[in-house]
């Protein structure tokens, strides 16, 4: 029987810090995952969006998954590219291909290995960011003059944002601190080591005021969402994710002198996602935020109507977002010490909590859920409103 | 003080300039020749052949004079396009002046693509032209300036091309001193 799109398998490979299978054998890996987590089979899945992580990378994920993968024919099949909104964005494009009549059952997979297997040294996936980018357009003079990877850029925004909040270094350590308090209790996170503030302060300075535990972790790994009308067997047992709200908003800021050209307009998407699924923010039992670098996580709560402007270093400093807190905020460690799938990170997460699988970190009673996705300099959001469907 | 916002174990280096190693074949004191950008790129080669002239050109809308991005292709003021090579597209030569938005010390310097030894600046600059451009410094510093700090745009060669850098003003402001290079 036909019911609404819903999230009814959920597939996660190990996250790995060490080189090993390429994006499309851990796609593959996630989406086998999936399938039996949802009790279905290759043959009841007919639609498959694909993402990848940007830029140059010769097992970069694409159409040719569906293959790869073992499908049979499909009826839809998309790699789709918003940047790091991506993943978070797919789960909407599955929505209104199902409601559309396009597909009924859409598998979501995105898979990344940026730790290659021909350099064994700390810092790999560093390389091949530093290594990336190109020497034509700004990029070409940002590049050379010293800006390689993406780090530098953020640090750019976090001095900023620092400067326009009157915040401190104190507010970043807050976030990445409780990141790790929530990644302690989860069988995925990569970083579970418990972190106080010395060990913080002593961790390695990137880019000011950025430290390597202001950043996310990079790992291989994969996740598979699969979203469908039907209500396959193996989603009695975890039980199906409702979708109730979507929202997304691509500011168009301009880089000029008198004015920000990182802040505002995202939380338009967020107004949206809420009202479609008829709660305000104090409905929400857990947020589950794109978290690239602590400071996004500050700019993510001003900007998305958690806190107000300016206020969220203090919010944070006083444990809103960590354990017990009153906004449980990345309750799998995020991307800064869980593991860095790009959007991937908090959809599993929020399906894991709605699911109540989330063990030692599981919030109690969640039954609403906020995911978020950004991509490039906070440039794009896509977010969405996931709810514990009725039994 | 006029250092980065570091005050952790990670502290480096003191406010004076920091000498730097030269790189290997003696060229720029930050990257190695290999990124020098593509002088022939249509987008950036107004901006190289200028600063090979010791001038700062970037563009701006003929129609209605807004600044423009360097990758901006419309003008979001009027509408009027700006491409490439059309007359839409005007390059101007502008003061060498501005101030900093948004400033970095990046420590972490990959192997083989950054030659200076010590960490070193990346600093957003507001041009007094309303445009916005991330450069380092002309000669070698290790001290990202604050935000708000007056800064003079001057120029270094990578490779074979000539590109805009920033220059600290040695001056007095707010009773901090704005140390020079």
């Amino acid at each position: 029987m036909s019911q609404p799109p819903a999230i009814v398998g959920l597939g996660m490979t190990p996250m790995s810090v060490t080189a090993g299978p390429d994006s499309y054998a851990l796609a593959t890996e996630a989406v086998a995952a999936a399938l039996a987590d949802a009790g279905l089979s290759r043959d009841d899945v007919d639609g498959m969006l694909v993402g990848s992580s940007q830029g140059v990378r010769e097992d970069r994920l694409g159409v040719a998954l569906a293959r790869r993968a073992g499908f049979g024919d499909l009826r839809l099949v998309e790699h789709l590219e918003i940047k790091g909104a991506t993943a978070v964005a797919m789960v909407t494009r599955a929505v209104l291909a199902i409601q559309a009549g396009m597909a009924r059952t859409v598998i979501c997979v995105f898979a990344d290995a940026p730790i290659a297997a021909r350099s064994s040294v700390p810092g790999s996936a560093g390389t091949l960011y530093a290594r990336s980018g190109g020497n034509s357009g700004v990029r070409g003079l940002e590049r050379a003059s010293g800006m390689l990877g993406s780090v530098p850029t953020f640090a750019l925004l976090a001095s900023r944002y620092l400067h326009v909040s009157g915040g401190t270094e104190a507010d970043l350590c807050a976030v990445a601190l409780a990141a790790r308090a929530w990644a302690a209790g989860s069988q995925q996170a990569v970083n579970r080591k418990p972190l106080d503030e010395d060990g913080y302060y002593a961790s390695r300075m990137i880019s000011s005021p950025l430290r390597v535990l202001d950043c996310a972790r990079p790992v291989n790994g994969a996740v598979a969402v699969i979203v469908s009308s039907a209500r396959p067997a193996g989603a009695a047992g975890p039980g199906a994710i409702e979708i109730t709200g979507t929202g997304g908003v691509h500011p168009m800021r301009r880089r000029r002198a008198g004015g920000e050209s990182w802040f505002g307009g995202g939380g338009q998407a967020i107004d949206d996602a809420l009202d479609m699924a008829g709660i305000t923010r104090a409905g929400l039992d857990v947020v589950e935020l794109y978290d690239p670098f602590s400071i996004v996580t500050l700019c993510l709560l001003e900007e998305y109507g958690f806190c107000e402007p300016g206020q969220a270093g203090k919010f944070v400093r006083g444990g809103g977002i960590a354990p017990g807190g009153e906004l449980p905020v990345n309750t799998g460690g995020g991307q800064l010490s869980g593991f860095y799938l790009q959007g991937m990170t908090p959809l599993a997460e929020a399906i894991i909590q709605l699911r109540g699988a989330g063990g030692d970190r599981q919030v109690a009673g969640v039954r609403s859920a906020l995911v978020t996705g950004i991509g490039g300099r906070i440039d794009h959001h896509e977010a969405l409103v996931l709810a514990r469907e009725a039994a | 003080m006029t250092a980065p916002r570091e005050t952790g174990p990670q502290e480096t280096g003191p406010l004076e300039t920091v000498p730097q190693e030269p790189g290997p074949d003696a060229g720029d004191w930050l990257v190695a020749p290999e990124l020098a950008p593509d002088a022939a790129d249509p987008v950036m080669a107004p901006v190289y052949e200028a600063a090979a002239r010791g001038v700062l050109a970037l563009p701006f809308c003929a129609a209605c004079s807004v600044p423009l991005e360097l990758e901006q292709y419309v003008c979001d003021a009027c509408g009027a396009s700006a491409e490439i090579g059309t007359p839409g597209r005007e390059w101007r030569d502008v003061p060498l002046a501005g101030t900093v938005h948004a400033a970095t010390l990046v420590h972490r310097r990959e192997p083989g693509l950054i030659v200076a030894m010590r960490p070193y600046p990346v600093i957003d600059v507001e041009l007094d032209s309303g445009h916005r451009v991330v450069l380092t410094t002309a000669t070698p510093s290790g001290q990202a300036p604050d935000i708000g700090a007056p800064v003079e745009i001057a120029f270094r060669t990578v490779g074979a091309v000539t590109l805009p850098a920033v220059r600290f003003q040695g001056r007095i402001a707010d009773g901090k001193l704005l140390t020079g290079d």
